[in-house]
């Protein structure tokens, strides 16, 4: 009995193959073709990133009302649900489209590809991608930007970087958002950026208000400098 | 809801990677998740097991999930360090570095067939 069970064990034989295929190899490829097109079209692609509610849309709003006469920028966005972004942004008089995930908590690189097409790269500097309110998954998903961009506002808590490392490992810039109710919050700035330091130390810091001005000026100033950079590249 | 997105597209990539009978043959996956990429190895299983709950194409294929430590090689002194509390720093010349050669992974690193 024993025997013909054994025999039966070994009747099959277990093969393995080893693959080390990356779980990202499909939309790390169509961020690939993304770049290229930008590469291309000389246009500065940044990825906004933040928790929800940290002030993306009204940075977008102030960044298009300084810019627009001096470069030519649009902008994509990303919810779960609602065009509402969209159209606050077309507000300030720039091109924006909405990409719908419907419950998707992330852009992946397709869904950029898949809007590109409405785009006049030709003709745009600068192309912003504001993407879903949310410190976890965008992390992983590379969209071919030339930069990351991480809004951390003061209201959501100076211990942020340490809990969401990835996005902050990730970034090339921290904005210090709604800088304007430091006095009201009991919120460290040294604390955020040694913190942030520690996970990423080239991530640059600008401390921004887009409702009352400060750093806006900075800002722009260093988009200005990239988007020269993209351009003479 | 990020992990269900994650089983399927460990089921197309392997789908695309792989002949169908091979497929049907199909007995273990073993993934490689680094601590860095947001991916909970029990909640993976889970949405596994909710995917492909038994009877259906996949019940019989069992998943192996290792999660790894993060680790970087300091660019001064080439040193390995394994990063606690994310403090990405090298713990013999203390340099900061971001070179990472661990622990972002998502990976499928190994396929079992039944011939």
């Amino acid at each position: 009995m024993s025997i013909e069970k054994s025999s039966k064990a070994a009747r099959g034989t277990v093969q393995c193959e080893n693959t080390n295929i990356n779980l990202l190899k499909a939309n790390d490829y169509v961020a690939d073709i993304i770049k290229g097109e930008m590469r291309k079209n000389k246009t500065l692609l940044i990825n906004i990133t933040s928790s929800a509610g940290s002030g993306k849309t009204t940075l977008m709003q102030e960044t298009a009302k300084r810019l627009k006469d001096k470069i030519k920028m649009a902008v994509m966005v990303g919810d779960l649900e609602t065009e509402r972004d969209a159209v606050r942004i077309r507000e300030s008089g720039v091109q924006a489209l909405q990409i719908v995930t419907g419950g998707i908590c992330h852009l992946e690189a397709q869904m950029i590809h898949q809007v590109l097409p409405e785009y006049d790269l030709a003709n745009i500097d600068l192309l912003f991608i504001e993407n879903v309110g949310n410190l976890v998954c965008p992390a992983s998903f590379d969209l071919g930007e030339d930069y990351r961009v991480t809004l951390m506002a003061t209201t959501e808590g100076d211990d942020k970087p340490k809990k969401y490392p990835r996005m902050f490992l990730t970034s090339d810039m921290m904005l210090v958002s709604k800088s304007d109710l430091l006095p009201y919050l009991p919120f460290s700035v040294d604390a955020v950026v040694k913190d942030a330091r520690e996970v990423n130390h080239k991530l640059e810091v600008i401390q921004i208000s887009a409702l009352k001005g400060e750093g806006i000026d900075e800002w722009c100033d260093w988009l200005l400098a990239k988007i020269k950079e993209k351009q003479s590249s | 809801m990020h992990e269900t997105s994650i089983v399927n597209s460990i089921i197309n990539t392997l789908e695309q990677e792989f002949e169908p009978k091979k497929i049907d043959q199909m007995i273990g996956i073993y993934i490689k998740v680094g601590k860095l990429s947001n991916i909970e190895p029990r909640l993976l299983h889970n949405a596994f097991t909710a995917n492909y709950p038994c009877g259906s194409k996949f019940h019989h294929v069992k998943l192996h999930i290792e999660s790894t430590e993060i680790k970087i090689q300091c660019e001064s002194c080439n040193h390995i360090t394994q990063i606690e509390n994310y403090n990405f720093r090298c713990e013999k010349c203390e340099e900061p570095s971001k070179n990472l050669i661990q622990g972002e992974e998502m990976l499928i690193h190994k396929v079992e067939f039944d011939d």
